[in-house]
């Protein structure tokens, strides 16, 4: 294949299309999907672009066919990838959770919008609890990554196929609506700047010297899936010692701390400058991977702050991880918008203040 | 208050309790705003079924319109009957849920190519090898619209579109084909463009017991327009469309001069003005044929070059349906074991009593 240097250049892209076309620059070998609003545009640049560049792509008859063919692909030893917004991420979680059992690496891009069921087409947090938690049946996890820009709807593309492949994995990039569609400036990697790595374990065809392989969830022996259950845990545990990423504003003299994830984050670290601007010591902790959570950054300073506010757009889903990794130190409190609407800045702000007149109130009084 | 725990199906439900009343077109309107393009054919598929729904034997209370997701989903809301806006692929398995806990209501699907034959095809081939008493109005515009113009399994294999800017290389379905093979027993085609024609094939449909199919072609004017020109406009549609007719030879053509007819199970189109062959020598439509080979060549006309498009009804055919049998094995169960009593049940085998 021609190796064609294309440097990094800036662009202005719409989130959409600066993830797909990452995902050419990656070098991923063949993405499958279906299409779906607000997401459509990934499998429609991908169409456009992938015949004169270098990959495949396949418009399937469903995501549940989307996500068995990357399942196929994997295991062929492909780097691979789909998209989809909330409901057809749901469609796939059978086949996600097949694929984490047999240990195979892929990148899934969840653009989410607002449920359950159909629900909306507008931005949306609901499917936190889905991602971080498995989503589909038995004892797994997906690596999540949560863009908060553009430029990271890119660059995590990167990340995404070079964590999977590392832990044989998959990733899941969890966007929404909003990102998906925005557009800003965005520096693109280089093309081929991933390198590919050694598959010994993948489905390439089976020489006489080499050992069949069969790729397969299914272990009959308890024993035996135990031991497999314990593999995948130990896998699970590195990645909370080595794969945390988050990200902290004005935390150092912080009384009041933000969390939110993606768009969230970009909203709280508005609502921050505006309450600092107001001598009110604001601080936020964005976590950057959603698993592994940032359980130990929050445990820290949920000892130094006087109280956290979580801010999503759904109806309370990480908080549940903030309370955990606090343990009580400090109470937190929620701002939540659901059904696609966004939270502005100056309703935080808002709550912000509310919240550090009772601190001062209950500071003065006693 | 004693009772003997036994299950009845809600008997109340669907029942008609008024007198009848004769009903109009705009009876069956929701009125609410119609939110398709200006120029969509999904509008005369709406009138067409709100004209022909007061004609037909279903009492209003009892019509539900089950659909999945896709432009031609938003029917229900449209409809002035009990409606069901589903999952997408999913409506012939909510309808066929629909009627089999409550059989006496008349159930309608509103599809389209993406939702019954993409995401949705496996569960429209178990819905019509089931038989079970649905009416699947398939609304086939070749094009997926509510996302904005991607090629669906009914685009031509080549055909250029969003999601397949250098053409696509997928071989398109064929619904008729894929209904007939799955034991659909009333298979048909219409066109949102031949009111008269859709209003016949509804009636028809209504009278059907079992799974019928109608595909009605459907443009599809902001992403797939002039997909059936050919079919629909006055100078052309005479030469490009046959119609079916139970009895009738398959004649065609703006003077009736073409038709088709069968050697052995090749089929060949005749001029009947060169004098070779006459009327008695074209084949002769039977929609009752209980074998669905004639049927199955009928409906690969529309891939084969020169052939005429088939309108009408490819095959109707009796079989007994699933709601239907499932009622006549419980009666038939209970006639032998008697009616199941919960709590004689309960009471039995391995019970005690603590004093
Ligand atoms: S997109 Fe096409 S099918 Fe959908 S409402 Fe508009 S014209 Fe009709």
């Amino acid at each position: 294949m021609a190796q064609k240097k294309l440097g990094r250049e800036i662009k202005l892209m719409k989130g959409n299309e600066a993830l797909a076309e990452s995902a050419i620059r990656a070098g991923m070998h063949a993405y499958f999907g279906y299409p779906i609003t607000p997401q459509s545009e990934i499998l429609e640049y991908l169409t456009e672009q992938i015949p004169s560049r270098h990959g495949l792509v396949l418009q399937a008859e469903s995501e549940v066919a989307a996500i068995n063919m990357i399942y196929g692909a994997a295991g062929a030893g492909a780097r691979v990838m789909t998209s989809s917004s909330s409901p057809g991420i749901s469609l796939m979680q059978e086949g996600l959770s097949y694929i984490a059992a047999a240990e195979l690496p892929c990148v899934v891009v969840n653009v989410s919008r607002g449920g359950p069921g159909l629900g909306t087409i507008q931005p949306s947090q609901g499917d936190y609890f889905q991602a971080t938690k498995g989503g589909g049946h038995g004892d797994y996890h997906l690596i999540v990554l949560a863009p908060a820009s553009v430029q990271e709807m890119s660059d995590f593309i990167f990340d995404g196929f070079r964590l999977a492949e590392k832990y044989r994995n998959p990733v899941m990039i969890l966007s929404d609506g909003a990102l998906g569609q925005m557009m800003e400036k965005v520096e693109l990697q280089e093309e081929w700047s991933l390198p590919y790595t050694e598959n010994p374990w993948a489905t390439t065809g089976k020489p006489a010297s080499r050992e069949r392989n069969i790729i397969t969830s299914l272990h009959i022996e308890v024993e035996l899936m135990q031991e497999i259950n314990h593999r995948l845990l130990a896998k699970y545990e590195q990645m909370k010692e080595v794969e945390v990423r988050f990200e902290e504003y004005m935390t150092n003299d912080a009384e009041i701390l933000l969390s939110g994830f993606g768009l969230c984050a970009r909203i709280c670290q508005k609502a921050v400058d505006l309450a600092r601007a107001k001598g009110i010591k604001a601080g936020l902790l964005r976590p950057i991977t959603l698993f592994p959570f940032p359980k130990k950054q929050f445990a820290q300073l949920g000892k130094q702050v006087k109280v956290i506010l979580d801010v999503e757009m759904n109806a309370g889903q990480m908080i549940e991880d903030v309370r955990l990794a606090v343990n009580g130190t400090c109470p937190v409190e929620f701002l939540g918008r659901m059904g696609g609407v966004i939270p502005s800045p100056e309703e935080v702000l808002a709550k912000v203040e509310a919240m550090a007149e009772s601190l001062f109130t209950v500071e003065s009084g006693g | 208050m004693e009772n003997n725990n036994v299950i009845t199906p809600p008997d109340s439900i669907g029942t008609r309790v008024e007198q009848p009343v004769k009903y109009t077109a705009k009876d069956f309107s929701s009125g609410l705003e119609v939110r398709w393009c200006p120029g969509c054919g999904d509008y005369s598929i709406l009138a067409q079924v709100q004209r022909t729904a007061p004609e037909i034997n279903v009492p209003k209370e009892n019509m539900v319109w089950v659909s999945g997701i896709g432009c031609s989903s938003r029917f229900p809301y449209y409809m002035d009957t009990f409606g069901f806006h589903g999952i997408h692929g999913r409506a012939a398995a909510i309808a066929s849920g629909v009627k089999i806990a409550n059989p006496k209501l008349s159930v309608w699907v509103a599809t389209g190519d993406g939702d019954l034959l993409s995401i949705g095809g496996n569960h429209f081939i178990h819905a019509c090898r089931r038989n079970m008493d649905l009416k699947i109005m398939l609304f086939n515009n070749r094009i997926y619209g509510l996302t904005k113009g991607q090629y669906s399994p009914t685009s031509e294999k080549g055909k250029k579109t969003k999601s397949s800017p250098h053409g696509s290389i997928d071989f398109p379905f064929k619904p008729v084909s894929v209904a007939l093979a799955s034991g659909a027993t009333f298979v048909a085609r219409s066109m949102d463009r031949d009111p008269k024609h859709l209003q016949a094939m509804m009636a028809r449909a209504a009278e059907h017991k079992g799974t019928a199919m109608i595909e009605i072609y459907q443009n599809c004017n902001i992403f797939n327009d002039g997909a059936f020109l050919h079919l629909t406009e006055k100078e052309l549609k005479d030469e490009n469309v046959v119609y079916l007719e139970h009895g009738k030879p398959l004649l065609y053509g703006h003077n009736k001069n073409k038709g088709i007819r069968l050697n052995g199970l090749t089929p060949e189109l005749v001029d009947l003005s060169k004098g070779e062959f006459s009327v008695s020598d074209l084949w002769v439509h039977d929609e009752h044929d209980i074998n669905p080979a004639r049927a199955f060549i009928l409906s690969q006309f529309i891939e084969m070059e020169h052939f005429p498009t088939p309108l009408g009804i490819f095959s109707q055919i009796q079989k007994s349906t699933y709601d239907a049998d499932v009622e006549e094995q419980i009666a038939e169960v209970q006639k032998t074991k008697g009616i199941g009593n919960l709590k004689k049940l309960l009471y039995s085998g391995n019970t005690w009593k603590i004093e």
